[in-house]
């Protein structure tokens, strides 16, 4: 088995009347137990160029050599914030999508799918803007 | 306006034969905007009761309800399951779509555009298709979770 460690700090200075700052770590292990997550698509980048909708994981395909199934996910939107009005919208279940919410320049998300089928990770763009992200995938 | 943070990174010395250490930190804005950072925020402790092992009649429990005042902006929620026994677990969910699991020690940051499409009154949201939906299995959960935000819908008090 692997160690992977994945620590969040959210803070702030004046958001209320005293310090906020929020910390943990969680390392990631297979569910109901404490073995390490053992694979992982490893870092990678992607560019979208059009408004179009793509499947980011498509739950219980095999890809990459491996059924890509429960597992945790890290994505990032590397663009500029620019004007603040373009982002991507991470999206469940390619077939009817649910929003999740919104990666604006410079945003990223970090959360656990379950992998099964209607699980599919989407990403919509709010516009044809060429925008990169990176992401990686830690899974059982 | 308030400056608000959030911080995270990715650590491992042996799933890969390099290490891999990523880290990223980003300011937590309102949508729409160059600059301007989220002014509110709720902080919450809950215990998440389970009332059925594991069975299809376990309860759902809205955790943060829709409102029209949330909706189709910039809100960004963490949450984080203080339970210790590995086997323990929340299924987190938006509206009857699961996201994923939550086990002991896990915890979660996302975006959170609170789509909201039905029908909702001003006290009592009558849709339920983005509200950020919670459910323990195997024992109840101890969960914490922040939400910071574009705005809350105040009900108007019964009395005024």
């Amino acid at each position: 088995m692997a160690t992977t460690t994945a620590t969040i700090t959210l803070s702030s200075a004046d958001i209320a009347d005293n310090n906020i700052s929020l910390s943990n770590t969680a390392t990631l292990t297979n569910a109901g137990n404490d073995t390490g997550m053992t694979k992982t698509t490893g870092l990678t980048r992607v560019t979208l160029e059009s408004t179009s909708p793509v499947v980011l994981i498509d739950a219980g395909a095999t890809t990459r050599l491996n059924t890509i199934s429960r597992g945790k996910i890290y994505i990032k939107n590397l663009n500029d914030r620019g004007d603040g009005t373009k982002f991507v919208t991470v999206e469940m279940d390619a077939s009817a999508p649910v929003e999740i919410g919104r990666l604006y320049g410079g945003d990223f998300c970090f959360f656990p799918f379950d992998g099964s089928a209607g699980n599919d990770i989407g990403l919509d763009p709010s516009d044809g803007t060429s925008t990169t992200l990176e992401y990686i995938i830690f899974f059982e | 306006m308030a400056t608000t943070t959030a911080t995270i990174s990715l650590n491992s010395s042996d799933i890969l034969s390099q290490a891999i250490s990523l880290s990223s930190t980003m300011t937590l804005y309102k949508g729409g905007t160059t600059a301007t950072g989220l002014e509110q925020m709720n902080y919450h402790r809950v215990i998440v009761p389970i009332d059925d092992y594991g069975g299809a009649t376990a309860t759902q429990f809205d955790l943060i309800p829709e409102s029209a005042s949330l909706a189709n902006n910039s809100n960004y929620l963490y949450i984080c399951n203080k339970n210790t026994d590995v086997t323990h677990y929340v299924t987190i969910s938006i509206g009857a779509e699961v996201i994923g699991s939550l086990y002991a020690g896990d915890f979660m940051f996302i975006p959170w555009s609170n789509d909201v499409t039905d029908t909702q009154g001003a006290t009592d949201p009558s849709g339920n298709d983005t509200s950020i939906e919670v459910q323990a299995f195997v024992a109840s959960a101890t969960l914490e979770y922040a939400l910071f935000h574009v705005g809350e819908t105040l009900l108007t008090a019964g009395d005024s």
